[in-house]
């Protein structure tokens, strides 16, 4: 047998090191896990689908350097953070000193506040299903803390733009880390963008600690360029009676996967999970996502809807794990599919694992295409072959960009999605 | 019957001592496995070189393969050098000579069961005579079978006196290199059954009630091949209800169907191998590759299962449908009790225009038992106006057991259209009281409950097994309720 693929050493490459010691420490410390990290293959159960698509090449092992202007000039209603390759940019900024909640880059945290927090990183994900994390944790080069103090409330979305400027090839670790205290609330956009067209990977972490009773909503816009090869992780912990609510949104490149891992520990708990995913021309996109229900009397409610078109590749993988102390649990989850085109592909795994017995637990998948009698009805209405293609299409995922509680992404959303209908749907 | 547990140990411990008495180096291989032994096997069974040659390439294949361990089950690691691989069938004298011999707890099963009694000496092993029986088969059952042209009869006879058949479909469904068990059991199956129904002949009877009586000692690594030419249609059926006592431990069976144009296979099966004591040692590990190819238009391949039976399952009956408008259709109940661990399902492959089928799956989990559900619906890029329909049901009796769907769903045609559902859910307090209030004691308020929700299963079985499939949930369940 062939030996299974290994990272290359051009990986291990030392990052930079402005920040606090203790974080450094954590870093070198996962650095050496690295060391021969097998890269996921085809017989990779949760890569099955997607480790084609991986591609590193040894010129993309370098970190992608935090100098220029970032492009992301655009005005966001609300509260805005700027990322410029995995780095904060203070001065594209924009938030004001906010009562009982803080917002700060891991370099200007204080060493003890930095090893209060390496303690903490890493803690909200099963490192063992999320293998791609790994390289993120070894080598980030700042990061973004959140922390809420109990009851506090952050009254506007708070914008995350990352943005990646891919003039030669290399690769940008986002990371952040969101320390909801009891009762607080907060509404977090991550938007990713790109500029460029190197060869760049992005590796992004995301960890949520959510303490009793904090609301947290997170929205997450994936929008980089075809040159750029994402893999996102995010981590959920939820405390007693806290709530998550999670929209996904995510266009097609050639690498896309994001792994969302959901654990309800308090009893109850909730988190709802939605999802769009709309892929084109040779795109893939790949969304796994896991919610362990370990304690009593909480609620968990999925939905995912994926649309292919041309030769491209959407891939779902749910999985619910009921824990067997988690008794009288409600989970629900559902993905729905549209299949646009012949060469396009779907797969999809919606898992459900299940040790207690007083729970009610139902999962859902189809896979189809546009319903020609609807497409009928509305072409003998007068409505033109590609209107109705249209109309239909937003109808299967409208359900979910409405419930998106920001508007200015909705708008941006429907702005994407009116490309890809003019693209995909030509007038007959 | 007063019976101690004393006595009933002492005839478990003597069974077991028979088991060692037959080793005599002429009957029975050294453990162990190479060429020479394959070799030795192929000789004793007086097989074509072809066929020898067959078995060393699935052998030599085999010596490469890793052994899957992506099922949700657990079990020791088997050692296949210390299994022999060849043994005649027990001598006469071996045998229990009268039922008063067998265990008394094993008989009780039969009552319960109404297996009708001259069956219930053959299933216990005891020594029956065995030319009475044999000439009652042919004259009852060999006679029409043969008016009709169906072949009906062993493998080996097969690879002897239809080598044409044998070599133009074995291996063609599920060839050696498919999986580390079917590459084992190409390399060293003992025995099996094979079956040709020639071309526009509707088969004049099940199949089942031949093999039920003549369901001698095939060894642990089985072989089944079915071919049904165009237009016939046969109806198969494996196993039986009554639990069947095997020093084998590992099984490894491989069967594979052919449904040629406009033909159709339907194929139950009904397994209840010896699962374990209550807490979980012994049992069987059943291991097997079932699969049919509809390879001609408008065939129609149905696999019915009701698993009660073995410590670890590991079976995926699936279907191939290459041909136009050809069906496939899986119906399952799995019953999982004690610490039974099963990981079964389906696979069906779309690969033809309008090509269908139907999953029905019904998993029963109790005790400490672990029952997974894990299925593949396939479409390529040729399955225009494919069509699959899934509906995956458990049900849970206990808190300390667990219930799992993995259902993988790959599409590659937009014309495609696939629906999965899975539910789960436990017997509920209010259909309790319903019965409890009606009279009805727990035990039997449960079976009724859980023979209720396998009823769209059942229905899929011929007539009276379907009658003792209901009755052997029950027997299964014993003991898991209250």
């Amino acid at each position: 047998m062939k030996p299974a693929p290994t990272l290359s050493t051009a990986f291990l490459y030392p990052a930079g090191q402005s920040l606090p010691e203790p974080l450094l420490a954590l870093r070198k410390q996962r650095g050496t896990a690295l060391v021969d990290m097998p890269l996921p293959t085809r017989k990779t159960e949760n890569w099955k689908y997607s480790s084609k698509y991986l591609k590193l090449t040894d010129d993309m092992a370098i970190s992608l350097p935090a100098e220029g202007k970032t492009g992301s000039s655009l005005a966001v209603p609300g509260y805005k953070v700027a990322f410029l390759n995995g780095v904060m940019m203070p001065e594209a900024c924009e938030y004001p000193d906010l009562d009982g909640i803080s917002i700060q880059s891991f370099s200007d945290l204080s060493d003890e506040e930095a090893s209060d927090l390496a303690d903490r990183l890493d803690s909200t994900l099963d490192n063992k299903a999320v293998q791609m994390a790994r390289l993120n944790s070894a080598r980030f080069e700042d990061g973004l803390l959140i922390r809420l103090k109990p009851d506090a409330v952050l009254d506007q979305p708070l914008f995350i733009v990352h943005e990646v400027t891919a003039e030669a090839s290399g690769s940008a670790f986002p990371r952040i880390f969101v320390d909801a205290g009891r009762h607080s609330q907060i509404t977090l956009v991550e938007e990713y963008i790109s500029s460029g067209s190197a060869q760049v990977m992005v590796n992004t972490v995301t960890e949520f600690n959510v303490a009793e009773g904090a609301n947290i909503t997170s929205i997450r816009l994936n929008m980089e360029g075809e040159n750029v090869q994402h893999i996102g992780s995010t981590g959920v912990l939820q405390q007693r009676s806290s709530r998550f609510e999670s929209h996904t949104v995510g266009f097609g490149g050639p690498l896309r996967r994001h792994d969302l891992q959901v654990r309800l520990e308090g009893e109850g708990a909730e988190c709802k999970l939605n999802g769009v995913v709309v892929t084109q021309g040779k795109q893939h996109y790949d969304n796994h996502t896991t919610i362990e229900h370990v304690a009593a009397h909480c609620n968990s409610e999925e939905t995912y809807r994926n649309i292919a078109a041309d030769q491209s590749h959407a891939v779902f993988n749910g999985r619910i794990h009921i824990h067997q102390d988690a008794q009288k649990s409600n989970a629900d989850m559902n993905n729905k599919n549209l299949l646009l085109s012949n060469g396009a592909e779907i797969d999809t795994k919606p898992e459900l694992e299940i040790y207690a017995d007083d729970v009610k637990c139902a999962h859902g998948a189809t896979i189809g295409q546009l319903d020609e009698i609807s497409l009928f009805y509305l072409v003998s209405r007068g409505i033109g072959r590609r209107e109705a293609n249209v109309l239909l299409t937003m109808a299967f995922i409208n359900e979910l960009v409405e419930q998106i509680p920001v508007e200015a992404v909705r708008e941006t959303v429907q702005g994407r999605l009116n490309h890809f209908f003019e693209q995909t749907f030509q007038e007959a | 019957m007063a019976t101690t547990d004393q006595e009933v140990n002492e005839l478990i411990k003597r069974e077991y001592e028979h088991g060692f008495v037959t080793d005599i180096e002429s009957d029975t291989f050294e453990p162990g496995l190479n060429e020479d032994v394959i070799a030795r096997l192929s000789g004793i069974k007086k097989e074509p070189e072809w066929m020898l040659e067959w078995r060393l390439k699935a052998y030599r294949r085999w010596l490469e393969m890793d052994e899957p361990d992506w099922a949700h089950v657990g079990y020791p690691k088997i050692d296949y050098n210390s299994i022999s691989y060849y043994s005649a069938p027990k001598r006469k004298e071996d045998m229990p000579q009268s039922l008063d011999e067998v265990d008394p707890e094993l008989l009780k099963t039969y009552e319960k069961l109404g297996i009708p009694l001259h069956e219930r000496e053959k299933l216990a092993g005891v020594a029956v005579d065995a030319v009475f029986d044999s000439v009652s088969v042919a004259t009852t059952f060999k006679e029409p079978l043969a008016k009709a042209g169906v072949i009906f009869c062993s493998i080996s006879e097969a690879i002897r006196d239809y080598p044409e058949l044998v070599q133009k479909y074995l291996g063609t469904v599920v060839p050696h290199g498919d999986n580390f068990f079917a590459g084992l059991n190409s390399a060293v199956f003992s025995d099996g059954t094979f079956v040709y129904v020639p071309k526009g002949v509707r088969c004049p009877m099940e199949l089942s009630t031949y093999f039920r009586i003549n369901a001698a000692n095939t060894g642990q690594f089985e072989r089944t091949l079915i071919i049904a030419d165009e237009g016939s249609y046969v109806s198969y059926l494996e196993g039986c209800t009554a639990p069947m006592r095997d020093e084998n431990q590992l099984h490894a069976a491989v069967v594979e169907l052919v449904a040629l144009d406009d033909a159709q296979i339907k194929y139950s099966t009904v397994q209840n191998w010896y699962p374990g004591d209550e807490e979980g040692k012994g049992g069987i590990f059943n291991f097997v590759t079932k699969r049919g190819a509809a390879i001609g238009k408008n065939s129609k391949i149905s696999w019915t299962q009701v698993e009660t039976g073995s410590a670890v399952t590991w079976k995926y009956p699936s279907c191939i449908l290459r041909g136009e408008n050809s069906v496939g259709e899986f119906y399952s109940v799995a019953l999982t009790n004690n610490y039974q661990q099963a990981d079964t399902g389906t696979k069906m492959i779309h690969l033809g225009k309008n090509t269908s089928s139907t999953i029905i799956s019904k998993g029963i989990s109790a005790g400490k038992s672990s029952n997974a559900y894990r299925g593949l619906v396939k479409f390529g890029p040729g399955a225009e106006g494919a069509r699959n329909f899934t509906q995956c049901d458990s049900l849970l009796i206990g808190d300390r057991c667990g219930a799992h769907t993995f259902p993988y769903i790959e599409s590659k045609n937009k014309s495609a259209i696939v629906e999965h559902e899975a539910t789960t859910s436990k017997v509920s307090d209010e259909q309790m009281f319903l019965c409890r209030q009606r009279g009805i004691d727990p035990e039997q308020a449960v079976s009724m409950i859980v023979n209720g929700f396998c009823k769209e299963v059942f229905k899929e079985l011929p007539m009276e097994f379907a009658v003792e499939a209901g009755k052997l949930l029950e027997v299964s369940l014993e003991g898991s309720v209250g």
